[in-house]
């Protein structure tokens, strides 16, 4: 009779001081559940659970993971002020120093990014900077929000942040007055390094919008001890690209024209009249009917494909098109004067080879193309 | 060897095509070789192009002054590092390495000494290349250690580079509530201005281990971009150990499998680390019919290997799903290596390759599921650096973004998480959350 009862109390006293370490465990799988909802309202649920968690006594291996996942959720949820005083409890707990480390990692980079009292400016600015990177929606509400922003908060350490997600975003709805007002901001405004990485990427976008002598200048002013020299380096062989390319497009053009009114000259000269050529002209000769239906189904083909080639393959088309109906009007005007010599056939079969070429580089420069075939060249093909 | 690479190859670099033995300085860089690493149980096998591995000996060149100090792993990364260097002479062959137990150690503690390894590769247009490195094992998981990598010539003189942490992963049978975290980039190439911000973002995170996903640079056979990539990455890379996939612009070269210290075969293999399963896959390979043959072999034995792992992650370069208008999905991948990824139930799948950020909603079997469970998400991260490309979406698209990106990936026993930033510091809005029974 007194052994049972003796077991009896032993089963009793065992389950009322359960092991709070399993109870932690147990506890920290919970809330880790609701921490993965993605849902705001079941986060902060989450948040709470932690800091409930963390606030247990005793002190077991789960506490000071409790306040870091606190930290980390509030500061995913850009509750700066939340995030700080979990962070400041891991510090306090101190039991497992990688956690320690990466909580006082955690906080310098809060407090780098002002502290409390740029908490708001800061929750403000990743909103602002996720609408204008994340979404395909008119992102020229929130261009010009943080914009405001950054002028009233010109202090805020990560100013310099904003100003370049202002310069890309402007660049991407293609306002480029103001995209290049903000890369100079950022250039010139930012922490050293990262007005330097700013200066890098104005001179990248002004390539890119064609302000070559522009460029030019600010990749001169490029500190070259603060910025990646291989950076700055292919800046500046695109830009020096970017040179050769407009000379050699500036050079085709022309050629394209005299080649074109000369063609139409000769065909003049042949028919007699500019008025007998307008009659010529406006009945497309047999290469026309030729190459038309081949150049509209081509664009068909291409159109479910990527969309830079497609573009490329209706462009191709017209100019081939073109260059046709002025080859086959002129061959037909000379041949309505006199039978064509061999000769001149060869040397109109050469000329319009090299005005097809010429247009095909056009349209593929035009198109954007030319740095794909080029990275195509040198890092081999993607496998499909 | 596809033609692009046979004609680069061809074009730059007389070390990736077989055949004669290089020659250089006197010295013949024959086809590679094996060293056994003492007390680790394991071989280092340099690849065609490098000299064999062979132990330092004593002596100094004209600036013996380490550089491009980082961390690798080989064995088990509980109880092993592989540390790597050159120095800036590229002709010292004098290698060892001082550490101890505990952060932060001044030099004068660093007691304990193991003697380092050299081999040297030809760069194309370049010097040779003279690659250091020291291999620790036996050391206790969950540990931080200091140490600094350097020598000592005949004379005595020494030179070494400044004192470093490192910290070994956790054992996570006496450790439950192991916390570790991955700090995830890809194709850096060409971009180091990006490259170094998102390092120092990164190291701002303080990660234990980097996933590297591939196209480090331009051209993996010449060498001046890697020399931007190690410069700049030096202060994280030498705290925290590399895993990288090989990319397409690594082109198999002789530079990427010398300077990145790998286990296997460096090209398919898996890690473990905390609760975390990692198999990387090279889809890059020399010889395309590979992929679904060998390359798969191998890597369905990794993960039928680590089926019992908590969590599972696959590290390639090039993405199966990917809704950016320049790249896009893989067909050729998904019919390789798609089986594999469902029917062992990878979590997580790491890319790059398309330059901007992507992360897909739950798939098994191409089809997109209401939850996580049993159901593997594809992250598309290639924005460290190179140019970006447009983003787009796909019926398997979560949400992407054009930016210049990188992640940190939190696992725990019981959960993983995902968490990535833009070049620039803000957050990224969308990352990736799991739990697990
Ligand atoms: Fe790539």
């Amino acid at each position: 009779m007194t052994r049972l009862a003796v077991a009896l109390l032993v089963l009793v006293a065992r389950i009322a001081s359960a092991d709070p370490e399993a109870d932690a465990d147990a506890a920290f799988k919970r809330a880790g559940q609701l921490a993965v909802s993605g849902d705001p309202a079941t986060v902060n649920t989450a948040i709470a659970a932690y800091e409930q968690l963390g606030s247990a006594r005793p002190i077991t291996r789960w506490t000071d993971d409790a306040w870091a996942e606190a930290a980390r959720l509030a500061e995913f949820s850009r509750d700066y002020a939340r995030a700080r005083r979990a962070l400041e409890q891991v510090l306090e707990i101190g039991t497992d120093d990688r956690l320690v480390a990466r909580a006082r990692a955690a906080l310098a980079r809060i407090e780098e990014e002002g502290g409390p009292a740029f908490d708001a400016v800061r929750a403000e600015h990743e909103r602002l900077a996720s609408e204008i990177y994340g979404t395909d929606d008119d992102p020229t509400a929130a261009l010009t929000a943080l914009g405001a922003l950054v002028e009233q908060n010109p202090t805020y350490p990560r100013a310099n942040a904003a100003r370049l997600a202002l310069a890309l975003g402007w660049e991407a709805e293609g306002d480029r007055g103001e995209a290049m007002r903000w890369f100079r901001a950022a250039a010139e405004a930012g922490r050293r390094e990262r007005g330097q990485h700013a200066r890098l990427e104005y001179v990248r976008a002004l390539t890119r919008a064609a302000d070559l002598a522009e460029a030019e200048t600010e990749l001169a002013a490029l500190d070259p001890t603060l910025v990646d020299s291989a950076g700055a380096r292919q800046a500046a062989e695109k830009l020096e690209t970017a040179y050769q390319r407009r000379r050699l497009r500036i050079g085709l053009g022309i050629a394209l024209l005299v080649i074109g009114i000369g063609a139409l000259a000769l065909a003049r000269r042949d028919l007699g009249s500019w008025r007998a050529l307008g009659a010529k002209l406006i009945r497309p000769p047999i290469e026309v009917w030729f190459l038309l239906p081949l150049a509209l189904l081509l664009s068909l083909v291409a159109l479910p494909g990527n969309p830079l080639i497609a573009r490329a393959v209706r462009w191709i088309g017209v100019a081939g098109v073109v260059i046709a109906w002025l080859s086959g009007t002129t061959l037909e005007a000379a041949r309505a004067k006199a039978p064509v010599s061999a000769r001149r056939a060869l040397t109109h079969g050469l000329v319009v080879v090299g005005c097809v070429a010429a247009a095909v580089y056009l349209v593929v420069a035009y198109v954007g193309l030319l740095d794909l075939l080029e990275e195509t060249w040198r890092g081999g093909p993607a496998m499909d | 060897m596809r033609p692009a690479t046979l004609l680069l190859c061809l074009a730059l670099a007389p070390a990736c095509v077989k055949g004669n033995p290089i020659e250089l300085d006197g010295d013949l860089l024959t086809e590679g070789g094996t060293l056994r690493i003492d007390g680790c149980g394991y071989d280092l096998t340099t690849r065609y192009g490098a000299e064999a591995p062979r132990p330092g000996t004593a002596v100094f060149g004209p600036d013996p002054t380490p550089r491009h100090v980082h961390l690798g792993i080989m064995g088990d990364p509980k109880t092993s590092v592989v540390a790597q260097w050159r120095t800036k002479d590229d002709k010292t062959l004098a290698s060892e390495i001082r550490y101890a137990k505990g952060a932060s150690l001044p030099a004068a503690d660093l007691v304990e000494e193991k003697a380092g390894i050299v081999f040297a590769y030809r760069s194309t247009g370049a010097e040779e290349i003279r690659v250091h490195q020291a291999h620790l094992c036996g050391l206790e998981p969950g540990t931080s250690y200091s140490y600094q990598v350097g020598g000592t010539d005949l004379d005595g003189a020494k030179s070494y580079s400044p004192v470093y942490t490192f910290r070994t992963a956790p054992d996570t049978v006496a450790h439950p509530d192991s916390e570790v975290v991955f700090g995830f980039v890809g194709d850096s190439r060409g971009g180091y201005d990006v490259w170094q911000l998102l390092i120092d973002e990164l190291s701002d995170r303080q990660p234990d281990l980097i996933l590297f996903s591939g196209d480090a640079v331009t051209i993996g056979l010449t060498q001046y971009e890697w020399e931007e990539f190690f410069d700049r990455a030096e202060p994280l890379f030498a705290r925290v150990p590399l895993v990288s996939a090989h990319g397409n612009h690594e082109v198999n070269a002789v530079n990427y499998f010398s300077q990145i210290a790998l286990p296997g075969d460096q090209e398919n293999f898996g890690v473990d680390y905390g609760f975390a399963h990692i198999t990387v896959g090279n889809d890059t390979p020399d010889d395309i019919s590979k992929l679904a043959g060998e390359f798969k072999d191998k890597i369905a034995a990794d993960m039928a290997k680590s089926n019992s792992a908590r969590w599972k992650l696959f590290m390639h370069h090039q993405p199966m799903f990917s809704a950016s208008t320049r790249h896009g999905p893989s067909q050729t991948l998904q019919d390789a290596w798609l089986p594999l990824v469902d029917q062992y139930k990878i979590d997580l799948v790491l890319n790059g390759h398309d330059h901007d950020y992507e992360i897909s909603r739950p798939m098994i079997n191409k089809q997109v599921q209401a939850t996580n469970d049993n159901a593997t998400v594809f992250v598309v991260a290639g924005g460290a650096g190179a140019e970006l490309y447009d983003n787009g979406s796909d019926y398997w698209t979560l949400y992407s973004e054009k930016t210049y990106n990188a992640a940190v990936i939190r696992v725990r026993r019981d959960q993983m998480t995902m968490e990535a930033f833009r070049h620039d510091g803000t957050q990224i809005p969308q990352g990736f959350s799991k739990s697990k029974p």
